[in-house]
C-alpha cells in the first residue's frame, strides 16, 4: 500500500513539474500574438558583415525596414562564427525581441538556438539559407538547387560536345554550396556524360583563390571550354585569368548571385549567365513576413523568392538595378 | 682535403642551405610528377601567386627577427587597398593611389609601434587589436561592398615590367631591400641584436624602441604595396579580401628558417619558404589531388620541411660545439 502511495506521489510530482515547466512557454508563445504594439522590435542577425552578399542583404534589410513605421530594426554581425551567432540569438531571446531574423552561418549549429527562441514565444524567420523543420518558425530563401539549375539547363545546350570544363566549389558543408553542386551534377553532368571535368577545386567563394586555380588549369590543359562556378565571385576570378588570352576567346562561364560585377561581365560578353539571388527581393519578403507574423495575419510563412536567369539578353535591367542601389556608379 | 674535413664541409653546407635543398627536392619531384610544372608560364604564375603573401612575409621576417610579429598585416592590406582603389577612382592618379596605400599601411603600423613601444603592449595583442580595427574600418568605409570598375589601376597587379608580371618585380625589389636592410645596415644589425637579447642590445646602446618603430614602419610600407598589388590583381577593391594572408606570411617566414624566439632569419630563407608552399599548392592542382587530401599533404610537407631544417641546424650546432671541444 505504502509502495503504491509513494509511486503515486512521485508520478504526481513529476506531472506537476512537467506541466509547470511547459505552461509558461505556451503562455509566452501565445502572448505576443494577442498583444498589439505600436512598434515591434526586430533583430536581424547577419551571417557576417564581411561577406559581400551578407552585407548587401543587411543593407537591403535596413532600407526595407525604414518603410515600416511599426518596425524598429537592429542589425547584429555573426562574424562568420557559429559561437558568435548563437550568442547573438541567445541575447536576442533575453532582450525579448518580437522577431528574430537569422541568416545562419551553419544551419545545424544555429538550430537549437532557433528552437529555443521559438519556444520562448518569439517569431523567428530563418533566411539564406533556411533552417527547415522547426515547427513555429518561418523562412524566406532562394532555392540553391534552382539557382544552379537555371544555369545548368542553359549549359546543356550551350557547352560543346566532348568539352573540357573546370568547376569551382564553395566551402564544403555549406548548404548553398552543396545544393548548387548537386544541381549541376543532376541537371548537367548526368545529362552530358561526354563532358570532362579537367579541374575541380574548393575556392571558398573567393575571387583570388579562383584566380590561382584557373592560372594553374590553363597550364595543365590545352583546352578549357567552360567555367562552372557555384558563385559569381569565383567565376569572375577565373574569367580574370583568361579574358585577354585569345586562346580562350568565347569560353563559357556560369555563376550564381547576380552580383554587380557579374552583370558587367555579362554585358561585356565575358560571362555567359548567372542567376539572381536578389538581396532586395529577400529583404522585401523578410520584412513583409515579419510584419504579417507580428500583426497576426499569418502564423507561419515559408517562401522562396524567384531565381531569374541573367544573360546578355536581359542584363541591362539588372545593371540598372545595381545602379539604383549604388553598386555600379 | 681528408674525409673528415669533407664530411664537415658537407654537414656545414647542409645546415646552412637545408631549406634550399628542400626547395630543390620539391622542385625536382614536381617536375617528375608533371611536365607542365617547369614551363615558363607556370613558374611565372606561381611567382605571381605568392608575391603578395611573400611581400607581407618580408615585413613579418624583420618583425619576427626583432622578437615581434604582425597579425594585422592582411587586414591593414585590405584597408590600404580599398582606400587606394577609392583614391584612384576619385583622382584618376596611379601615383596618388599608390601613395595612399603606403600612407595607410605606415599609419596603422605606427599605431602598432606606439602600442608596443610606448604602452608596452605585447605585439601579439597590439596587432590583434589592429587586425580587428583595420578590417572593421575597411568594411565600414565600403559598407561591406566591393568596389568595381577600377580601370587602369589593374596595371600594378596585371601589368608587365621587363616581360615579367609586375608583382614579381615588386617581390624581387622588396627581397633585395629586405636583404640589404638586414645584412648591410646598422638598423639590420640592431634588429638581430634586439631579437637575440633585448636587454643586452639596450645595454650596448641600441635605442630599442626606435628600432622597433622603424621595423613597424618598414612593415607598413610593405603592407601598403601588397594592398595595391592584391586589389589590382583581382580587379576590384575588396574589403573582405586577403583574409588569412597574415598566416600565409607567417608560414613562409617560419618555413624559411625565421625563428619565433627572435634573432634568426633571412629574406632569402623567407622567399624559399614561400616558394615551398607555392610549389606544393601548384603541383597538387596540376596532378589533380583531391581538395581535402591537399590540405593534409600541405600540412604534412610543411611540418617535414621545418623538422628537416631544425634537424640540419641542430647538427650544425653540435658540429660547432664539437670543434670548440676538440680545440
Amino acid at each position: 500500500m505504502k509502495k503504491w502511495l509513494v509511486i503515486t506521489l512521485i508520478v504526481t510530482l513529476v506531472a506537476v513539474l512537467v506541466a509547470g515547466c511547459s505552461q509558461p512557454a505556451t503562455e509566452q508563445a501565445a502572448a505576443p500574438a494577442a498583444e498589439q504594439k505600436d512598434v515591434y522590435r526586430v533583430a536581424y542577425i547577419a551571417r557576417a558583415q564581411a561577406d559581400s552578399f551578407a552585407a548587401w542583404m543587411a543593407n537591403a534589410v535596413i532600407e526595407e525596414a525604414a518603410k515600416y513605421d511599426n518596425i524598429k530594426l537592429e542589425v547584429f554581425d555573426g562574424q562568420a562564427s557559429d559561437d558568435t551567432e548563437n550568442s547573438l540569438i541567445e541575447n536576442a531571446i533575453t532582450n525579448k525581441y518580437d522577431v528574430i531574423i537569422v541568416q545562419p552561418n551553419n544551419g545545424e549549429a544555429q538550430r537549437p538556438y532557433v528552437e529555443r527562441a521559438v519556444a520562448a514565444g518569439i517569431k523567428v524567420i530563418t533566411t539564406n539559407a533556411r533552417i527547415s523543420g522547426i515547427p513555429g518558425s518561418s523562412s524566406v530563401d532562394a532555392d540553391p538547387y534552382v539557382q544552379a539549375k537555371v544555369n545548368a539547363d542553359l549549359a546543356v545546350s550551350q557547352i560543346p560536345q566532348n568539352a573540357n570544363v573546370v568547376v569551382l566549389m564553395g566551402p564544403p558543408g555549406n548548404f548553398h554550396a552543396d545544393a548548387r553542386r548537386e544541381s549541376w551534377q543532376k541537371e548537367f553532368f548526368e545529362k552530358r556524360p561526354d563532358v570532362k571535368i579537367v579541374g575541380e577545386e574548393i575556392a571558398n567563394w573567393n575571387k583570388d583563390e579562383a584566380m590561382n586555380y584557373m592560372e594553374t588549369w590553363v597550364q595543365a590543359n590545352d583546352k578549357i571550354d567552360a567555367i562552372i562556378a557555384m558563385n559569381d565571385n569565383m567565376a569572375a576570378g577565373a574569367i580574370e585569368v583568361v579574358k585577354d588570352n585569345p586562346n580562350y576567346k568565347g569560353i563559357l562561364s556560369y555563376g550564381v548571385d547576380g552580383t554587380a560585377e557579374a552583370t558587367l561581365l555579362i554585358q561585356q560578353g565575358l560571362m555567359t549567365s548567372t542567376s539572381l539571388q536578389s538581396a532586395y527581393d529577400l529583404a522585401t519578403a523578410l520584412l513583409d513576413t515579419a510584419n504579417k507574423l507580428v500583426t497576426g495575419v499569418e502564423k507561419e510563412i515559408n517562401m522562396d523568392i524567384n531565381s531569374p536567369i541573367i544573360t546578355k539578353d536581359n542584363v541591362e535591367q539588372y545593371i540598372e538595378m545595381h545602379k539604383r542601389a549604388g553598386a555600379i556608379k | 682535403m681528408n674525409a673528415l674535413n669533407k664530411s664537415k664541409l658537407w654537414a656545414n653546407l647542409k645546415s646552412k642551405y637545408s631549406i634550399y635543398m628542400v626547395l630543390l627536392a620539391l622542385f625536382l619531384v614536381s617536375w617528375l610528377a608533371n611536365e607542365n610544372f617547369v614551363s615558363g608560364e607556370n613558374l611565372k604564375n606561381i611567382s605571381t601567386q605568392i608575391s603578395v603573401g611573400t611581400i607581407l612575409a618580408f615585413g613579418q621576417t624583420i618583425l619576427i627577427i626583432s622578437g615581434m610579429l604582425d597579425l594585422s598585416s592582411a587586414s591593414v592590406l585590405a584597408l590600404a587597398g580599398v582606400l587606394s582603389v577609392s583614391a584612384y577612382k576619385m583622382t584618376g592618379s596611379l601615383v596618388i593611389a599608390f601613395l595612399v596605400a603606403i600612407l595607410v599601411g605606415v599609419l596603422c603600423n605606427v599605431l602598432n609601434g606606439l602600442m608596443v613601444t610606448k604602452f608596452k603592449a605585447p605585439p601579439f595583442i597590439a596587432t590583434l587589436a589592429m587586425m580587428t580595427m583595420a578590417r572593421g574600418a575597411a568594411l565600414m568605409y565600403t559598407n561591406g561592398q566591393n568596389i568595381y570598375q577600377i580601370g587602369d589601376y589593374v596595371v600594378f597587379g596585371q601589368g608587365r615590367i621587363l616581360g615579367l608580371p609586375a608583382p614579381i618585380i615588386f617581390m624581387i625589389g622588396l627581397l633585395v631591400l629586405t636583404w640589404y636592410l638586414l645584412k648591410h645596415t646598422v638598423f639590420g644589425r640592431s634588429v638581430y641584436a634586439i631579437g637575440g637579447n633585448e636587454e643586452a642590445a639596450n645595454a650596448s646602446g641600441i635605442n630599442v624602441n626606435k628600432v622597433k618603430m622603424r621595423a613597424f614602419i618598414i612593415n607598413g610600407i610593405f603592407v601598403g604595396i601588397a594592398g595595391v598589388l592584391f586589389m589590382s590583381r583581382i580587379n576590384g577593391g575588396m574589403p573582405n579580401g586577403a583574409i588569412g594572408y597574415e598566416f600565409k606570411a607567417l608560414t613562409a617566414a617560419v618555413i624559411g628558417g625565421t625563428s619565433f624566439t627572435g634573432g634568426i632569419g633571412t629574406a632569402s630563407g623567407t622567399l624559399a619558404g614561400a616558394f615551398i608552399v607555392g610549389f606544393l599548392d601548384n603541383i597538387m592542382v596540376l596532378i589533380g589531388v583531391n581538395s581535402y587530401l591537399q590540405q593534409i599533404v600541405r600540412g604534412a610537407i610543411i611540418a617535414l620541411a621545418v623538422i628537416y631544417d631544425i634537424w640540419a641546424k641542430t647538427k650544425k650546432t653540435k658540429l660547432k660545439l664539437g670543434n670548440v671541444e676538440s680545440k
